[in-house]
C-alpha cells in the first residue's frame, strides 16, 4: 500500500538528487576537481562562509527569542495561550515571499524606517539598509521565530505539571526549578528547533534574494545564479551537493545528540 | 497550569508579538494606501491596488496556475499518502524501518536542490512538460505533510475496530472506506488544507520549474518586486494572508491548530 | 445450526517465533470452551487464527463440515467480542448493531427490526440513537455483545471481554453472556487469564502454556485433579513434593523424597501411584499433626484464611504450606508433622520438563 508513495519518492527525489550529486564527481578531470575549484575561488568560499555565518546567527537569535516567548506562552492561561499560538501560526503559514517582502517595505531606501529616521531628523538618513547582512538576518529571524516558538511550546507542554510541583515540594525555588528541571527537559526540543532553523536558513532562497541581492549572495541564491543565469551546471551541481551534505550532516548529527540528551526516552 | 510570570518576561513576549505582527500589519496598510509607492501608514484608503492585480494578466495567469498545481498536487499527495500512512501505522512491526524515513526525505533534502534536480533529471533529462514537473515537485513537497498529519490521526485509531468490521462480514477494502476513513476524516481535511497552502507558498521548487509563459504566483511576485516597488505586491500579499486565514480556520475546525505544536 | 469447532495440529509463527505448537482442540456443538492462560501462552493467537486474522503455518480449522482454514476472515460468520469492545465510534448504537446485517444485504426495515429486538434483549433500546462515546463501559460491552449476536453467528468468540469492567459488573456480565450463549445454543470460545471467570462460565476449560494445551477438562476436574505440575500450580496446588517409590507391599507404598523424607501412602486412598511421582496438594490437603508419621516440619508464619489457619513451614523437602484447625492456633517454631489428606491430593506423573 505504501508502494506508490515509495515509488514516487525513489524515482522523483532519491534518483534525481543522487544524479545531481553523482554528477559532481563525474565532471572534470578527477572526482574531486569541482570541489577543489569551488574551494579555490575566494568568492565561492565567501558565499559558503557567509551562508554559515548568517544561518548560525539566525539560529542563535531565534533560539533565545523563541525559548523565552515559548516559556511565557506555556505559562499563560489556556484561553490566552490559544490566541498566542494562533498568532504564531499565522506568520508560519503565510508564505516566505510575503514575509520577506514585508521587510523590504520596512528597510527599503524609501522604506518606513528610513522615513521615520528622516522625520525625526537623524543625521545622514536615509541609510542603505537593504542588501546588507543585517537586513537578511532580521528577515530570517522574523521568518523562523514562529517555527521555533511552536516547536518549543510543544516540548514545554509535554513536561508534566507534577514534575514541576515535585521539584517545588522538594524545596526548589522557581529559579532553581527553571534551571534544573524545565530547561534540561527542554534541551532536546531546543536542538530540534535549532536544526529546523539552521537548515531552513542555510537553504533559503527568497529572503536572501529580496533582502540580500547580489551583494549578500547565499548558497541558495548562488545555486540559482549558477544554474539559471550563468548556465554553469557544474557549479550548480557542486553547490547542490554541498547544501545536501551540510543539511544531512547537521540533521543526523544533531538528532543523534538530541536523542542522547533526552531524559524522557530512557 | 498558570504561574506568575516575571514582568520582564511578559514585556519581552509582548515585544516579540509586536515583532511578529508588525510587518504583516504594515503590508496590509501599504496595500490600502492610495499612493503610487509603498508606504505606511497609508496616506488615503483605496482598494484600487486589489483591482490592479486582476487587470494584470501575469498575476491572473500565475494565480490560476498556482491554484491548479496546488489542487492537483494535494490530490496526488493524498491519493498516495493516505495508503502510505495507513500502511505505516497498521503494519508498523512488519515494515522495514527505513520506509518511514523515506517519507520525511522531501523535508530533509533542501527544496531548492530538489527543484534543481527535477529540472536536470525530469524536465531536461526525461523531457516532461513544465506543468507536469511542477506537479511532481509539489506532490513530493507536500507528501510528508499528508503522511504525517494523517498518521497522527491514525495513531489514535484502534485497528481492532477494523477487525470487528471484518468479523461482521465486511470485506477489507470496504472496511477501509466505511470504517477507517470516516474516523480519520479530521486528519485528511487538515492534510488537505496544509498541503494546499504549502504548495501555494512554495518558491524554492517552483523556481527552476517555471518556463516561458508558465509561472507560479510567488515566482511572479519575486519577478515583479525586482522591477516595480508599487502597492500591487502588498495587495497580493494581503490576498495570500486571507488564504492563510481560511487554511487556519480549516485546520482549527478539523485537527485543531494546537496540533501544529506537536 | 449449531456446529462443533475442530482445531487440528495448528502451528503458528510470528516471524521466526513459534507461538502455537501443534495444537488440537474439539469444541462440541453449543459448548462454551475457555482458553485460559497467562499472557503470551497462545490463547489470543488461537482465537485470531479461528477468526481469520492470522494464518496458521500448519494445521486445519473446521466448523462442522466447513473448512475455515483458508477462508477469508469476512466470510467466516463468527461473532467476535473484543477486550476494548471495538465499537465503531462514528456510528450510533443502532447502526453498530445493524452493521453486520447490512453486510449480509438485509433490507433497511429488516435490519431495524432485528437490531431493535437485539437491543431489547440486552436492555439498551433507550440508548439506540447514541454514539458509543456517550456510553459507560458496561453499556459498551452490551452493544458489543448485541452486535456479535445479531448476525446469528455459527461461532461466538470472546477475547477477554470483561477485563475492562469493575469487579461487580464483571460478575453480572459473565452471567449475562452465559445466559445468552445458552439460549442460542451457539458454540463459543472464551479467552481469559482469570481462573475464576473461566471456571464459572465454561463447560470445559483448556489451560494453555507456551503455545500448547496442558489440560482440557471440565472445571471441576481441573480444580481437583490437575493432570500435571503446571496445571496443579496454576489452580493453586502450592505444595509439589517430588517422591520416588522405594518399597511396595500390597497397595501400601513407601516413598522417599528430597531431604531424606519418607512417606507411606495407600493406593486404596490415593489411587495407582507410579514409581516416580509428585504429591500435589493445596494448603488444606496438608494437615498439621502431632502424630509420629508424616513430614517433619517447623511452623513459621500463621495466616487466617476463613475456615482454617495456614502455616508456612520449613521441612527437609523445602518450604511447604499446611493448614490447621481454627480451634488450636499454633505458634511459630513448633515442631510438627504434616500429613496429606488423600481427597485433597493429586498424584502426578514426574515430568522431566518441569
Amino acid at each position: 500500500m505504501a508502494a506508490p508513495a515509495t515509488a514516487l519518492v525513489v524515482l522523483c527525489l532519491v534518483l534525481p538528487v543522487s544524479a545531481t550529486i553523482a554528477a559532481t564527481f563525474l565532471a572534470g578531470g578527477g572526482p574531486f576537481d569541482l570541489y577543489a575549484a569551488f574551494l579555490a575561488s575566494g568568492f565561492r568560499r565567501t558565499v559558503l562562509w557567509r551562508t554559515l555565518e548568517i544561518s548560525l546567527i539566525t539560529t542563535a537569535l531565534s533560539l533565545v527569542i523563541g525559548f523565552f516567548t515559548a516559556y511565557a506562552i506555556s505559562r499563560t492561561p489556556p484561553r490566552w495561550r490559544w490566541i498566542l499560538i494562533i498568532l504564531a501560526v499565522f506568520p508560519l503559514l503565510t508564505g516566505v515571499v510575503v514575509r520577506s517582502f514585508a521587510w523590504l517595505i520596512i528597510l527599503g531606501r524609501n522604506g518606513i524606517l528610513n522615513d521615520f529616521l528622516v522625520w525625526i531628523g537623524v543625521k545622514g538618513a536615509p541609510f542603505t539598509m537593504v542588501f546588507t547582512q543585517g537586513s537578511v538576518i532580521a528577515a530570517m529571524v522574523y521568518l523562523f521565530v514562529p517555527l521555533m516558538i511552536l516547536t518549543i511550546v510543544g516540548v514545554l507542554e509535554n513536561i508534566p505539571d507534577d514534575m514541576i510541583e515535585a521539584a517545588q515540594s522538594l524545596g526548589a525555588t522557581p529559579a532553581q526549578t527553571f534551571r534544573q528541571v524545565i530547561f534540561p527537559l527542554a534541551v532536546p526540543g531546543l536542538i530540534v528547533g535549532a536544526v529546523l532553523v539552521f537548515t531552513g536558513s542555510f537553504n533559503s532562497y527568497a529572503t536572501p534574494q529580496l533582502l540580500g541581492g547580489d551583494q549578500q549572495m547565499m548558497m541558495g541564491t548562488f545555486l540559482y545564479q549558477r544554474a539559471m543565469v550563468a548556465f554553469d551546471w557544474d557549479g550548480a551541481t557542486t553547490v547542490s551537493a554541498i547544501m545536501v551534505a551540510v543539511t544531512l550532516a547537521v540533521v543526523i548529527g544533531m538528532t543523534g545528540i538530541a536523542k542522547r540528551l533526552n531524559p524522557m526516552t530512557t | 497550569m498558570t504561574r506568575r510570570l516575571h514582568p520582564a518576561l511578559i514585556a519581552f513576549a509582548i515585544l516579540v508579538y509586536f515583532f511578529l505582527m508588525g510587518p504583516l500589519v504594515i503590508v496590509i496598510g501599504a496595500a490600502l494606501s492610495d499612493t503610487g509607492y509603498l508606504t505606511f501608514p497609508p496616506q488615503g484608503l483605496t482598494l484600487h491596488w486589489f483591482e490592479r492585480i486582476f487587470e494584470m494578466s501575469a498575476f491572473r495567469r500565475t494565480m490560476v496556475t498556482s491554484f491548479q498545481v496546488a489542487a492537483i498536487s494535494t490530490g496526488c499527495a493524498l491519493l498516495i499518502g493516505i495508503p502510505a500512512a495507513y500502511a505505516l501505522n497498521r503494519y508498523r512491526v512488519q515494515l522495514p524501518g527505513w520506509l518511514s524515513t523515506l517519507f520525511v526525505l522531501p523535508v530533509l533534502i533542501p527544496e531548492i536542490v530538489l527543484g534543481f534536480s527535477l529540472l536536470r533529471s525530469i524536465q531536461v533529462g526525461a523531457g516532461l512538460p513544465v506543468v507536469s514537473t511542477l506537479i511532481v515537485g509539489h506532490t513530493l513537497l507536500v507528501l510528508p505533510y499528508a503522511v504525517r498529519v494523517i498518521s497522527a490521526s491514525l495513531a489514535s485509531f484502534d485497528f481492532t475496530i477494523e477487525e470487528a468490521a471484518v468479523s461482521l462480514g465486511c470485506p477489507p477494502i470496504k472496511t477501509f472506506f466505511t470504517i477507517v476513513l470516516p474516523n480519520v476524516k479530521a486528519g485528511v481535511f487538515a492534510a488537505i488544507f496544509l498541503a494546499f497552502i504549502t504548495s501555494i507558498n512554495d518558491v524554492s521548487v517552483a523556481l527552476f520549474l517555471t518556463g516561458p509563459g508558465i509561472s507560479t504566483l510567488p515566482i511572479q511576485i519575486l519577478a515583479h518586486v525586482e522591477q516595480f516597488f508599487d502597492p500591487v505586491i502588498a495587495s497580493v500579499s494581503v490576498l495570500l494572508m486571507v488564504l492563510t486565514v481560511i487554511v487556519m480556520a480549516g485546520v482549527e475546525r478539523t485537527l485543531g491548530l494546537t496540533f501544529l505544536t506537536k | 445450526m449449531t456446529r462443533p469447532l475442530t482445531l487440528r495440529n495448528l502451528t503458528a509463527h510470528y516471524g521466526a517465533t513459534k507461538v502455537l505448537d501443534d495444537l488440537s482442540l474439539d469444541v462440541g456443538a453449543g459448548e462454551l470452551v475457555t482458553l485460559l492462560g497467562a499472557s503470551g501462552c497462545g490463547k489470543t493467537t488461537t482465537l485470531r487464527l479461528v477468526a481469520g486474522f492470522l494464518q496458521p503455518t500448519a494445521g486445519t480449522i473446521h466448523l462442522g463440515e466447513i473448512d475455515l482454514t483458508r477462508l477469508l476472515a469476512h466470510k467466516r460468520n463468527i461473532g467476535l467480542v473484543f477486550q476494548n469492545y471495538a465499537l465503531f465510534p462514528h456510528l450510533t448504537v443502532r447502526d453498530n448493531v445493524a452493521f453486520g446485517l447490512k453486510q449480509r444485504g438485509l433490507s433497511g426495515a429488516e435490519r431495524g427490526r432485528r437490531a431493535g429486538e437485539m437491543l431489547d434483549r440486552v436492555g439498551l433500546s433507550a440508548l439506540s440513537g447514541r454514539l458509543p462515546g456517550a456510553l459507560s463501559g458496561g453499556q459498551r460491552q452490551r452493544v458489543a455483545l448485541a452486535r456479535a449476536l445479531v448476525i446469528e453467528p455459527a461461532l461466538l468468540m470472546f477475547d477477554e471481554p470483561l477485563s475492562n469492567l469493575d469487579a461487580k459488573l464483571r460478575v453480572e456480565m459473565r452471567v449475562e453472556i452465559r445466559e445468552l450463549q445458552r439460549a442460542n445454543r451457539t458454540t463459543a470460545i472464551f479467552v481469559t487469564h482469570d481462573q475464576e471467570e473461566a471456571f464459572s462460565i465454561s463447560d470445559r476449560v483448556a489451560i494453555m502454556e507456551a503455545g500448547r494445551i496442558r489440560q482440557f477438562d471440565r472445571p471441576e476436574t481441573l480444580y481437583s485433579r490437575p493432570a500435571n505440575a503446571f496445571v496443579a500450580r496454576f489452580v493453586g496446588f502450592e505444595n509439589l513434593i517430588h517422591l520416588i517409590v522405594t518399597a511396595r507391599d500390597a497397595g501400601r507404598i513407601t516413598a522417599e523424597g528430597e531431604g531424606g523424607i519418607v512417606m507411606t501412602l495407600s493406593e486404596d486412598d490415593f489411587g495407582p501411584i507410579p514409581d516416580r511421582f509428585i504429591l500435589a496438594t493445596r494448603p488444606d490437603g496438608l494437615r498439621v499433626s502431632h502424630g509420629d508419621h508424616g513430614i517433619p516440619a517447623r511452623l513459621g508464619l500463621r495466616t487466617y484464611v476463613g475456615r482454617a489457619y495456614n502455616y508456612k513451614t520449613e521441612t527437609p523437602a523445602g518450604q511447604l504450606v499446611a493448614s490447621g484447625p481454627l480451634g488450636q492456633p499454633r505458634d511459630g517454631g513448633e515442631i510438627v508433622r504434616l500429613v496429606p489428606e488423600p481427597e485433597q491430593c493429586s498424584i502426578l506423573v514426574h515430568e522431566t520438563a518441569s
